[in-house]
């Protein structure tokens, strides 16, 4: 317990110092062993192979226990295991989760589980009781259904958040993209899949997944090996359970030809980019050492790294330029980019597929190969400091089947490899023309990203990198006059069980029904998940061409428009008041009345009838409509011939912006047809719409509402 | 009372009871300032050379926010004798990892080398002690760096702001007003003869702590630091010696008199030429005036209520509270309050908001500790549907019961518990071992409070901790942040 505190001043300023020459570099020391210390592997009675590294530096131990069994796949039930895994700690027969939980943070330990191991880990002396409670969860964990319902509510908010969360969405598309359908890892959780998600599966997969066959416990730090065999049979060994399920998956899904795919973040600053591919190897081939060396020259996480020079240090395009290489014994991949700002998307994509390219065609040079080999010796050297190194060592042999001496020839075996044996390795495994290149960002930057998907054809995926569908466009046999002829009949005629007649001409009966509607007011309840208060919009049409509409949470006027026929304005809270100017009006005036399509012919409004689409599997019209200011597709349904859905698209102060309203439980309301239900949606904003009430032919007092 | 007095006994067990492991360190100061903190461990053939110079953004000025993170960033750039991406590549190649961080109050730099490369760790660091290249080239490539890392770190992460916002409420006029990462706009406006300024001001030896932990031999580290730290010019001579070296002849002579020949680039210390000597001894005198800010006295003496619009899909919600610096003496208290509420899976805002009214996707809140004052946080993520009004009226239900009742004996055991564990593992790596000495030497106090900062937790008492509550979380002095989705409720037409 010597300590030296020399006082400022009794090192005595007379130190004259010497001529330095410090453009000489240091050389170094004669380089120190490093010693790899054995580690203990015994087995328990009922099958679990226990590995203990001893370490007694610091007063504390800890128990990692992994399950043997590969993936499962998860079908309609997709997220079933990390749900499951986030349960676990739920509480077992025995304690309540805030038992368990009280009796975990009493000792100061860390207690946790997920959906394929469980760790302690705790001061030595508090080693029976952290044990107490972890083979209580492991053997009696029961799930409760309170529980199950709050982590998957909770789970929904996390789904929501997703959306906003680039990182989550680009490893979800590059999982869908690398691996096919019928492979564990192309799973991704979605709302749906949660909503099938329930108990007794949870149950299910949890007596499956956990159990003593198969499974490694390995144990780190103060504790000898007479007492951890003592204490492995002592809480473990009378643990039981099923066989262990070891389907095999088989690598990745392999690409022919380079394909972008897209997964729109509105309002992104950066673009998330990762350019992929599968790779064909698992961790106990004898390449595998090569090519981490390989892809650590690439993009290892070095400033070294060719990625890191050429992307940030050299373009100072990003903050960080990786590639991470996944080896697994069911499915190996590659994953190559960053986060960049939107202007350089696609130079970044140019520089990583040249880095791809130029490592699979040219030696790397022996320098490249020095530093990363030096590197990684010493990124070996300091990992021995954790304790819990020599443990994963001993557990990555016996689980990957690796030779016994596979961490003591390590350092020579590294030594051993050639620029020849990089250049082969990149050859059979690496590629610049068979990736998947994901981006998540802003749809601005899509454009530019087409040269570099060889048929031309970027790839659209939502959040959770299910593909958005374009669904193509078939022929309509009929004109635009007859469809909306045909409309304006079927709305204002609705008793009618005549089969409506595709005529081109507006049908007379209708012009004499709106005649009698003076005005219509209606009134919407609009909420969505994350607003606290519903906003409420309200819809006054007065005869001939009056149109108003406001927007109000809470009693407040969010915003408003108005247009009488002639002249008008928007207001909004933030922005205020804007009079409507000469393209607006033109605009306005072309959809005039109370069901515009009546006039569309009179008006000048600008429309075609594209053909035929399926909407969520039933035939529409889609007619496109243009008013000199926006562009809107409707879609009116083949059979009914109400239009259920709009898609408007809106370009402001350069920012184009999609609008989707759709209609729905259409009601027989004064004579004619109209819908009860509707949903508005826009970038991430999603409202769900309820009428709340609609009257006709009031008195409104103009005045009280321009 | 008589409970009070089982705790004392209790308390003084743990602490006998604890095989807890002495950190043995030599620390002392060199002629120009240095101060050097060395730990010698054999069980890992590594060691930890690292630098704490005491700037942080603290220390900036109001139109040039951002300078210290900046150089944190244009000091791996190279030196005089390190070439552009050399020094990074230096220790890469020679098996080593390097790294350095910044914060409102310190910039941080660390190699992790094997244990034969010491010398080219010291090397490396005294290179950048001494005359680091601050260059209109690495200053054009590090700021477009530095901007992509504020858009990935913030500006492109949900919540991110939430610092930024409540550190510019909280404080008006003391410089926390910003946080470390700063304005890209100031970072634009500076030019090269700013950037050469701070490093002149703050990049010098009266202004760092040398910490190196690792297996390394004590009397041989002297030697080499001797020979590459206390060979670095005192007081402003330190400048003389940039200047030596970057400056023609003209300008030299006509900065300081003396011809730029009459000093050997070799032997800079010990000039043959009497002008040279006696202008070097003159510089030496001069000492380095680092500026640094008053403590805050400003208070918030009002309750501030703000809407945040982000790029999120929940509403969260901030609180924020003024705590004191972290060196006095309520901040033990108060760190272990908020472990009373937000320390692990039982703590108390955790069972309430998420688990038992199931209000909150995340909540938790921390003690923030800075060293001219602190801040105090509750944070919160909505449940899908949740106003946040709930979740702020649930916060202050466990503000009030904190305030208004003693914590249990139970639950203030395992919060000692809990820091018992934390503190024994606390110094499981060299790295962290050499960096909690620096941290320790320059803002707690002394470096010894590695070894003895259990105890002042361990002191404190239930009463302590309702005190402090009642006395930091002021409910009508308090900031109050609702983050919102931004809404695109204009573009709704349903025509």
């Amino acid at each position: 317990m010597k300590k030296y505190i020399i006082a400022l001043g009794l090192l005595a300023p007379t130190v004259l110092f010497g001529q330095i020459d410090r453009s000489i570099r240091p050389e170094a020391s004669p380089a120190p062993t490093i010693n790899i210390n054995d580690s203990e592997v015994f087995t328990t009675k009922n099958g679990i192979t226990v590995i203990l590294s001893e370490n007694h530096k610091l007063p504390r131990v800890s128990f990692n226990l992994v399950m043997g069994s590969n993936p499962e796949l998860e079908g309609i039930m997709a997220g079933l295991s990390d749900i499951a895994g986030s349960l676990i700690m739920s509480g077992t027969s025995s304690r309540t989760k805030d038992q368990l939980d009280n009796q975990i943070d009493y000792i100061g330990a860390s207690l946790s589980a997920d959906k394929n191991s469980m760790y302690l880990s705790c001061l030595t002396k508090h080693m029976d009781k952290g044990l107490t409670l972890m083979s209580d969860v492991l053997q009696n964990a029961n799930f409760p259904q309170s529980e199950v319902d709050r982590i998957i509510s909770q789970n929904k908010s996390g789904l929501l958040a997703t959306k906003s969360d680039a990182g989550t969405m680009s490893q979800n598309a590059v999982s869908v993209a690398n691996f096919s359908k019928s492979h564990p890892y192309s799973e991704v959780m979605t709302e749906k899949s949660l909503s099938n998600i329930n108990r007794d599966a949870i149950i299910q997969y949890y007596k499956r997944k956990f159990t003593p066959n198969g499974s490694y416990l390995v144990i780190v730090g103060d504790i000898s090996k007479d007492k951890a065999s003592v204490i492995a049979d002592q809480y473990f060994g009378n643990w039981m359970g099923t066989k262990v399920f070891q389907e095999q998956w088989g690598a990745g899904k392999f690409t022919k030809g380079n394909r972008v795919l897209f997964v729109k973040k509105p309002g992104a600053v950066q673009s998330v980019i990762k350019v992929s591919f599968p790779i064909n190897i698992t961790p106990s081939h004898e390449d595998y050492l090569k090519l981490t060396v390989l892809n650590n020259i690439l993009g290892g996480s070095m400033f070294g790294a060719r990625l890191m020079q050429n992307l940030r240090e050299d373009k100072a395009y990003t903050y960080g330029c990786y590639s991470r290489i996944n080896i697994t014994e069911n499915g190996s991949w590659l994953a190559a980019g960053g986060n960049f700002r939107n202007e350089v998307t696609d130079s970044a994509v140019t520089q990583i597929l040249y880095e791809l390219e130029r490592i699979t065609d040219e030696n790397v040079t022996k320098d490249e190969l020095d530093l990363i080999r030096s590197a990684m010796a010493g990124g070996f050297a300091r990992s021995l400091e954790r304790p819990s190194t020599v443990a994963r060592f001993a557990l990555n042999i016996i689980k990957n089947k690796l030779p016994k001496n596979y961490y003591q020839t390590y350092l020579k075996n590294l030594e051993a490899i050639t620029v020849d044996d990089l250049l082969l390795v990149a050859q059979k495994y690496f590629t610049s023309k068979n990736c998947n290149i994901v981006v998540v960002g802003n749809e601005d930057v899509i454009d530019n990203l087409k040269v570099f998907d060889t048929d031309g054809k970027i790839e659209m995926l939502d959040a959770f990198g299910k593909e958005v569908k374009e669904t193509s466009i078939m022929p309509a046999k009929i004109s635009a006059d007859m469809l909306l002829a045909a409309y304006v009949n079927k709305v204002t005629n609705p008793s009618s069980k005549k089969k409506v007649k595709m005529k081109a001409k507006m049908p007379k009966k209708a012009r004499k029904k709106i005649k009698k509607i003076t005005s219509m007011k209606e009134v919407f309840e609009l909420s969505m998940p994350q607003m606290p208060m519903p906003l409420i919009s309200t819809k006054i049409w007065i005869s001939p061409d009056t149109s108003v509409q406001f927007m109000e949470v809470n009693g407040m006027q969010m915003q408003k428009s108005y247009f009488d026929g002639t002249s008008g304005y928007t207001s909004n809270m933030q922005t205020g008041k804007e009079e409507y100017d000469a393209d607006d009006i033109n605009a306005e005036k072309k959809s005039k009345g109370l069901f515009p399509e009546m006039y569309y012919k009179s008006t000048g409004m600008n429309y075609e009838l594209l053909g035929i689409e399926k909407v969520d599997g039933i035939n529409h019209y889609v007619l496109k409509v243009m008013d000199g200011k926006s562009e809107t597709y409707s879609y009116y349904n083949k059979e009914t011939l109400l239009k259920s859905k709009s898609i408007s698209i809106q370009t402001q102060d350069g920012e184009t912006q999609e609008v989707v309203v759709t209609y729905d439980d259409f009601k027989e309301d004064n004579g004619i047809m109209l819908p009860t239900k509707t949903n508005i949606s826009t970038g991430e904003v999603n409202l769900s719409g309820k009428l709340k009430t609609r009257t006709f032919n009031e008195n409104i007092d103009l005045k009280s509402i321009k | 009372m008589k409970n009070l007095v089982l705790t004392g006994v209790l308390s003084s067990m743990t602490f006998v009871g604890m095989s807890q492991r002495e950190i043995e360190y030599v620390e002392y100061d060199l002629d120009n300032g240095i101060h050097v903190i060395l730990h010698e461990e054999h069980a890992t053939p590594i060691v930890a050379v690292s630098v704490l110079y005491h700037v942080g953004s603290k220390n900036e000025q109001t139109n040039r926010t951002g300078f210290a993170h900046f150089f944190e960033h244009l000091l791996f750039e190279g030196s005089q004798n390190i070439d552009r991406g050399e020094y990074s590549e230096l220790v890469e190649k020679n098996g080593g990892m390097l790294n350095a961080n910044t914060s409102q109050d310190r910039t941080f730099y660390y190699e992790i080398l094997p244990s034969n490369q010491l010398e080219l760790g010291m090397w490396l660091e005294s290179e950048r002690m001494l005359h680091a290249n601050v260059d209109n080239t690495g200053i054009e490539t590090q700021r477009s760096v530095v901007k992509e890392e504020k858009r990935q770190r913030v500006d492109n992460q949900p919540y991110a702001s939430f610092i930024t916002e409540t550190f510019k409420r909280m404080f008006t006029t003391h410089p926390y007003n910003w946080v470390p990462i700063g304005s890209m706009a100031h970072l634009d406006a500076a030019e090269e003869a700013d950037y050469v300024n701070f490093y002149r001001t703050f990049y010098v030896p009266a202004n760092a702590t040398l910490s190196i932990a690792g297996d390394l031999d004590i009397e041989q580290t002297k030697k080499w630091i001797d020979k590459y730290f206390a060979s670095i010019p005192k007081g402003q001579a330190i400048n003389l010696l940039r200047d030596f070296e970057t400056m023609g002849p003209e300008e030299f002579k006509k900065e300081y008199g003396v011809a730029q020949v009459s000093f050997d680039r070799k032997d800079f210390l010990n000039p043959g030429n009497a002008a040279a000597a006696t202008l070097l001894k003159k510089m030496e005198g001069i000492q380095i005036d680092i500026p640094r800010p008053e403590k805050p006295t400003e208070k918030i003496d009002q309750v501030i209520t703000d809407v945040v619009y982000d790029n999120i899909q929940l509403p969260a919600l901030f609180m924020a509270y003024q705590f004191p610096s972290q060196t006095d003496e309520d901040m033990y208290a108060l760190e272990m309050m908020n472990d009373i509420l937000s320390g692990g899976t039982s703590a108390r805002i955790n069972k309430s908001l998420v688990e038992k009214q199931e209000l909150a996707q995340f909540a938790f809140s921390f003690a923030y500790g800075l060293e001219d004052a602190g801040v105090g946080i509750f944070a919160a993520i909505a449940q899908q549907g949740i106003s946040l009004d709930t979740i702020q009226l649930a916060f202050d239900a466990e503000i009030e019961k904190i305030q208004n009742e003693l914590v249990s004996q139970e639950e203030f055991e395992k919060i000692r518990n809990q820091y018992e564990n934390d503190f024994i593992s606390s110094n499981s790596t060299i790295a962290g071992i050499a960096e909690n000495l620096a941290d320790n030497h320059v803002y707690n106090g002394g470096a010894q409070k590695i070894n003895t900062e259990l105890s002042n937790y361990m002191n404190v008492t239930r009463e302590d901790i309702q005190r402090v509550a009642k006395q930091y979380l002021t409910q009508n002095a308090r900031i109050i942040l609702q983050y919102l989705p931004k809404e695109k409720t204009e573009a709704v037409d349903e025509k």
